[in-house]
Parts: structure tokens; sequence; C-alpha cells
């Protein structure tokens, strides 16, 4: 390969590297920079003592103490919602499913994997639509049709992560284990699943932060700019990532703004939190995967 | 003696895997269906023909979603065609290219970029790279198809960055240390050995990033400026089909602009769909 | 447990692997198969309990007939309950296959595949399978270690111990020392022989050596053929 080949070929792709290292440094450097400073008590939970607002026994006016537990219950809710049929769907496909039935569902789980979050959003509010009618109003977009739009939205997640780490059992084991007398499902149950719970639970945990970040689908299911803390499976709530979008769009001052890089860094260190404890999980378990 | 016989467990365990299985399936289809059975009144008779002309006039019967999606294809074509150099740039020097020491961190740094919030992105990007926009354009107000194009290249290469890494280090370590040891430079293993053998790869992750691109909402929505037009100008506005979605859904529910949302969801999904084939038809395994 | 095979052929997909062959294991004896390695022993072993899978292009002609304790069952029949047939016919492999749990656990859940759930007799069970496989003294200390800690013969006595603790009928042994050091080796072999008085041992082994030592009966596996030696 001529010198100058080489040469166009590293300092491309180490030019590559700099400038996608750079664009995020630059984007959040601007949030930690402007963040920091608001980082306080009073942005979390505004005029009210921290003490009666955990307590739920006052309202939070203007902190993001109802953004922030709306945003916690849709994580936990939709991951639980989630992880069952997420898992059980991958048991299915690494030890039941085989020849055409699985190949569909594998390519089911592909496209599921790839809808854009809106159209899922989309499909979240016509089946609240749906149950409104059906319950004569008392069922409408709220947290428990948001939690369950983006159970939709993680579901393949889960799915492929499950069907990696059974995957990754060692077909000895299965001989072994098969030789002992268990019956297939007993051989899931009690071994497989239990030797594979390291890549499930990241999968789950990659699956939160999806949940904590995404707003494109909570914003057709229920999400709403002032709620206060959920406080109804089926009320309005609010969320995080849905009062950064509010206040970019509709900030009225300077105090609104810093809100806005607060709940901005916020947002960020709870995800940053969530992704260093999938990398840990993925390293300690599997050396060899970054 | 020993005859085979159903253990309870046996049929209760592997009818809830295959109850779930079949969840998992319905709900694929069910989206399809909503979007499909709530599109109707739209995709029947005369409304069909304006569907599919440049023309947004709700309020005069209207509904042409043209215009949106020539902006879907004017801000995710570009920001797919940008990351997809500079991913593949990235994923080169992260595995082969770069001193070993960084290797490691790098690749870790990539998974922590998948891991960034689309929301803080644009936000940031609201109040730090549409008014350097504004300026350099000396028009316009700065929320623009380049602002989105720039933001959404970032936040989509990542994936590509994971996909093209996986790819690179599927190429047999053998065959790496046998052009090692002819001498090759790790640029010449880069260029003779993983680009023919990851070609398929390289497709696959351009594509899944374009369907990225496409399905972001967030981004377009906070700094593509939305307005209804044809996108000609990239310092000027556009609206793709996701912020349409998002946009109008504020408003009443039994109108047609309303279906007009669930045409742009159809229109959506159908795309992912081929994009979906597409990708799994050139990464499939040869045939043994 | 007496077991007889008759004319039995196997082929896998194209491959002859074993060629009309013909097998007798008495009750309470150790037979050993030896021979050059990849020439089906191993086959011949997975057929006793059944760990072949029909779907993986293998085919099977001839007869395979088993005398347990409670009847006479034919090994190559579609309908048998694998489950219990493979807590009859328990197996050993060349690798321990330590689960990842702890050494209670890995040697006590055949007893869970087997519905056994009272808690003093997995307990007297797991001790006296540990105890004849040799391994008790070593581990009763710390039953609740993982049993990845264990050196590989120590392992591989886990392996036998969770092989006895069903009380299985007849013992497969896939290559069982081949994968230890000479002490190890030794060790094993030991406690195979003490293990005669509590079941059939089918050994398969590529060291003569070995074979010499342990076997009343001895078989050549060579080319798809079964000879007898002595």
């Amino acid at each position: 390969m001529k010198r100058w080949r080489r040469l166009l070929l590293h300092g491309g792709a180490l030019l590559s590297t700099l400038g996608l290292l750079s664009g995020v440094f630059f984007f959040l450097g601007h949030i930690v920079l402007k963040g920091m400073p608001s980082l306080s008590l009073a942005l979390i939970f505004g005029d009210t003592s921290p003490l009666k607002a955990l307590l739920f026994t006052q309202r939070v006016f203007n902190g993001l103490f109802p953004a922030i537990c709306g945003t916690l219950c849709l994580v936990l809710l939709s991951v639980v919602l989630a992880l069952p049929a997420g898992i059980l769907t991958g048991v299915w496909l690494s030890h039941f499913g085989s020849g055409r039935a699985k190949a569909l569902l594998s390519l089911c789980i592909d496209t599921l994997a790839g809808v854009p979050s809106i159209v899922v959003g989309l499909f979240g509010f016509s089946f609240a639509i749906l149950l409104h009618k059906i319950s004569h109003g008392t069922v409408g977009p709220s947290l428990g049709i948001a939690a369950l739009t983006l159970s939709v939205l993680v579901l393949p997640g889960i799915v492929r992560n499950t069907q990696l780490a059974l995957a990754a059992i060692p077909r000895e084991t299965h001989l072994a284990v098969s030789a002992m007398g268990a019956t297939p499902v007993q051989a899931i149950v009690r071994v497989y699943l239990p030797m594979a719970s390291p890549g499930i639970f990241r999968g789950a945990i990659l699956a939160m932060g999806r949940c904590a970040e995404d707003t494109a689908a909570i914003m057709l299911t229920g999400v709403v700019a002032t709620a206060g803390a959920p406080y109804a499976l089926f009320g309005r709530f609010e969320a995080l990532p849905f009062a950064i979008f509010t206040i970019a769009s509709e900030y009225s001052g300077p105090e609104e703004l810093a809100q806005g890089y607060g709940a901005s860094l916020i947002l960020l260190l709870l995800c940053a939190l969530l992704f260093g404890l999938s990398a840990l999980i993925a390293s300690r378990f599997h050396p060899d995967t970054p | 003696m020993i005859k085979a016989r159903r253990r309870p467990h046996e049929w209760i365990g592997e009818g809830a895997a295959a109850t779930a299985a079949l969840i998992t399936f319905a709900l694929t289809l069910a989206i399809f269906g909503f979007m499909g059975w709530l599109a109707m009144p739209l995709l029947q008779g005369e409304t069909l023909t304006t569907l599919f002309t440049s023309v947004w006039r709700p309020d005069r019967g209207q509904f042409g979603i043209l215009p949106m999606a020539w902006g879907t294809l004017a801000v995710a074509l570009p920001a797919t065609l940008l990351a997809f150099p500079l991913s593949l740039g990235f994923a080169c020097f992260a595995t082969h290219l770069a001193p070993r020491r960084l290797r490691k961190t790098l690749k870790g740094l990539a998974g922590l970029m998948t891991g960034i919030p689309t929301v803080v992105y644009g936000f940031s990007a609201v109040f730090l790279l549409v008014p350097l926009i504004r300026e350099m354009a000396g028009r316009g107000s700065g929320f623009s198809i380049i602002a989105a194009v720039l933001v959404l290249a970032l936040l989509i290469s990542p994936t590509m960055i994971l996909i093209l890494i996986s790819a690179f280090e599927a190429v047999p370590q053998p065959w790496q240390r046998c052009f090692d040891s002819m001498g090759a430079t790790p640029e010449e293993t880069v260029w003779h050995l993983l680009f023919p053998l990851a070609t398929r790869s390289m497709v696959g992750a351009l594509l899944l990033g374009l369907g990225r691109a496409i399905g972001d909402t967030l981004i377009a929505l906070m700094l593509a400026g939305n307005a209804v037009l044809a996108p000609t100008d990239p310092f000027g506005p556009a609206r793709t089909l996701t912020s349409h979605i998002g946009l109008v859904m504020a408003a009443d529910v039994e109108s047609l602009e309303f279906r007009s949302v669930f045409a742009c969801g159809l229109l959506l999904y159908l795309l992912i769909f081929v994009l979906t084939l597409l990708v799994r038809y050139l990464t499939r395994r040869p045939a043994a | 447990m007496k077991l007889t095979f008759n004319d039995l052929s196997f082929r896998y997909k194209t491959h002859t692997i074993l060629q009309a062959v013909s097998l007798e294991v008495p009750k309470g004896s150790l037979t050993a198969i030896t021979g050059p390695s990849g020439e089906g022993k191993s086959t011949l072993l997975s057929i006793v309990n059944h760990l072949w899978r029909p779907d993986e292009g293998a085919r099977v002609s001839g007869d395979a007939m088993a005398r347990f304790d409670s009847g006479v069952i034919n090994l190559l029949s579609p309908h048998l309950d694998l489950p219990s047939l493979r807590r009859k016919a328990a197996m050993v492999f060349q690798n321990p296959v330590p689960l990842p749990f702890s050494i209670f656990k890995n040697v006590a859940l055949p007893l869970a595949f087997a519905g056994i759930r009272k808690k003093e007799e997995v307990h007297r069970r797991v001790e006296r399978a540990l105890i004849r496989s040799g391994l008790w003294n070593e581990v009763k200390d710390r039953l609740h270690d993982r049993a990845a800690l264990l050196s590989g013969g120590q392992q591989q006595r886990l392996a036998l111990a969770r092989a006895l603790v069903t009380d299985p009928e007849i013992l497969l042994l896939d290559e069982p020392t081949s994968s230890l050091d000479a002490t190890s080796r030794e060790h094993i072999e030991a406690q195979l022989l003490t293990l005669k008085t509590h079941c059939t041992l089918l050994l398969v082994s590529h060291s003569e050596a070995q074979v010499e030592r342990l076997s009343d009966r001895i078989y050549q596996l060579k080319a798809g053929n079964l000879k007898r030696m002595r």
C-alpha cells in the first residue's frame, strides 16, 4: 500500500474518532458546565421542604420532584411489564421454537426493534383510545398506558439479550444436564436461566435506560407538563425527559432555563449510572467484552 | 416401565413460553394493524390521492404528507451519509489503528455514547448549535435542517460503531495474525482483509443507522424548525414524518387531520420493515 | 442392571459408526470399551441413556435391551421417559462440567429433577453420594462453596457424586480420567472399583493400561466393529 494512502486511512480514522468524541464533549460539556451551578435541593423540591415532599404530604410546584418520581415509576413499571414477556419469548426462541415459526418471530423482533418510538407511542395512544371507549371514559392516556407503551419499546432488547445469554451456555452443559435426568423445563428453570441471569440482568438495565430517556413514546401517551407526583396508575404524570423538552421550547426566563440544564444533567447522570452498571456486569462476567 | 409421560410442569412451562412468544408476535402485527385501521378513512377514495400531494391544508381538507416524507429524507439521509464514514473511521481506529492501551477505552466510550439521552443532545443543541448556525447563515432562525443533521449524525453513530466493531472482531484471529506475519501494516490489514470481509455488515450498519435516523423524533422536532415546506435550503426548516406525528397529536381526535398521522405511522412502519428485511438479507449467515 | 446389544448399527447421516455390534454387560461388572479415539465409543454409551437425538440425522437399527430391577426395556424405543431412564443410567463425562452453583447444589440437582424435596432425604443422599465418590472428607466443611473452586480431580469426583446421587443401576463413564493428572486418576480408579457393589459400570477409555487394571470384561471398538478381548 502506498505511503500516502496509508497516511490517509490512518489520518481519516484518527480524525473521525476525534471528531465524534469532540462533538459529544461539545454538547455534553455544555450541559455539565451550565447544569452544575443549578444542581441543588431547590432544583428538585422548589420551595417545598424536602421531607414533606418525600412523604407526599405537600405538593412540589416549581421543582423537578414530580418529574423525577414520574420517570422512576415509569421505568420500574415498564421493566416489570416487559421482563416476563421478554425473558419467556427469549426462552421460547432458544429452546422450543423451530423452523418457520422461529424465523417468523425472529423477523418480528427485528422489526419491532426498529419501529420508531413515536410510532410505538401512536400505537399506545390508539390502544388508550380503544380502552377509553370500552371503559366509558375511565381509562385514557396515563401512567399505566405509557408504561405499557415503553414496555413494547424495550421488549425486543430484552428478548435478544436473553437469547444471547442462553446461547452462550456451552453444549457440554446441555449434555451434562440432560444426562442428570432433567426435563427441558427443569433444565431451563433450574440451570440455564440462573446461568444466563447476568446477561438477562444487563438487558433489563439497558431497557431501564431506554425507558428513562425516551420522550417520543410518552409524549403521546399521557405525559403532561404539570401533574404533580404520580397519583394513580391511570392518571396523568410528569417525566424528566418531557420536562426538558418542554423547557427547551417554551421557557419563560433564565430561572426555568437553569432548571432545564439541571434536569438535563440529572437525566444524563441517571443514564450514565445505568449504563455504567450494565458495563460493570458485562465486564464482571464476560471479561472480553468492553 | 419407563414409559414416556407428560409431566404437568412441562406443558405449563412450554405453554408459558409459547404464550409470551405469541404475545410478542401479536404486538408486532397489532402496531401495523392499529395504524392501518385508524388510517383507513384516509386510505379510501379521493383522500388517498390528496395524501400523496404536497399540499398540507387541513382546513381545506388537503392532507398531503409528501412534504413530511421529503423532510424525513432531507434530514435522515445526509445525517446517515455523514455519520457512516465517521463511524467507520472510529471503528477502524478502535479495533486496529489506535495504540493497544487506548482500544478498550475507545470501545467502552462508544458503548457509553449509545446511552446518552436524545433529549439532552436536543436541549444542548438548541442553546449551543442553533445560535451558531443562525450567525453563520446570517438569516433565518437557526432551527434548520443542517442543525438536525449534525446532531442526528452524532446520535446514530454509536449504533453504527458498535455494529462495525463486532463485524471487524468477527473476522477470524488466525487470518489477522497471518496478515501480521506477512508484514502487513495495520492499515493494510484493515484495507485488504477487514473491508472486503465485512462489506455486508458495513452496508447493514449503514441501513440500521438510516433506520434510526428515520425513526428519531426528538432531534427533528427540537431543531429542524417544523415548517411544512418542501425542503430546499439546508439552512431552512423542515418537518419530518415523526415530528409531524408529534405536532398534530394535540389536535382533536375525530378529524381527518388526525387520521393523516396514522398514515405517517404506517409509512414509517413499512419503511422500517423494508430496511429490516434488507439488513437481515445482508447479514444472514452464508449457507454452510 | 444387565445390558444386551444385538446386531446394533448406528449411522450418522452417511457415516456408519457402529456396524452390527453385539455386546453384553453383566450385572455388577465393570465392562470396558477401548479403541482409537473418534471411533464411536461415546456413541455406544449414549445409546444406553438415549443422549443421542433422532432428529439430528442419526439412524439406529438392531436390538438394545436393558434389564433393570423393575423390568426389561428396549433402549431404542421412541416412547421412553428419558428423565427416568437417565436417573437409572447416569453418566460421567470426560470434562467434569461443574455448574455455577455451590458444591451441595451441584450434587443435589438431580434429586430436584427427580422431584425429591424432603430436606433430610436430600441431605442424606448427597452425603452418601459424596462418600461413595470419595470426596466427602475434602468438602464436608465447605459444601456451600462454589463448585468451580475445586481442583480438576475434585471436580471430576463431584461429577461422579452427581451421577451417583439418584442411585443409578448403571454408571456410564466416558473417558472419566483422561483430563486428569496421575494422582487424581488413581483416586478415581480406586473409587470405581468400590462402586461395583452398588451398580453396573460401563467404561469407555482409550487407555489400554487403565482398562487392563480395572475391567472384568473388555471390548475393543475399531472401524465400527466391536470385538470381545477378555
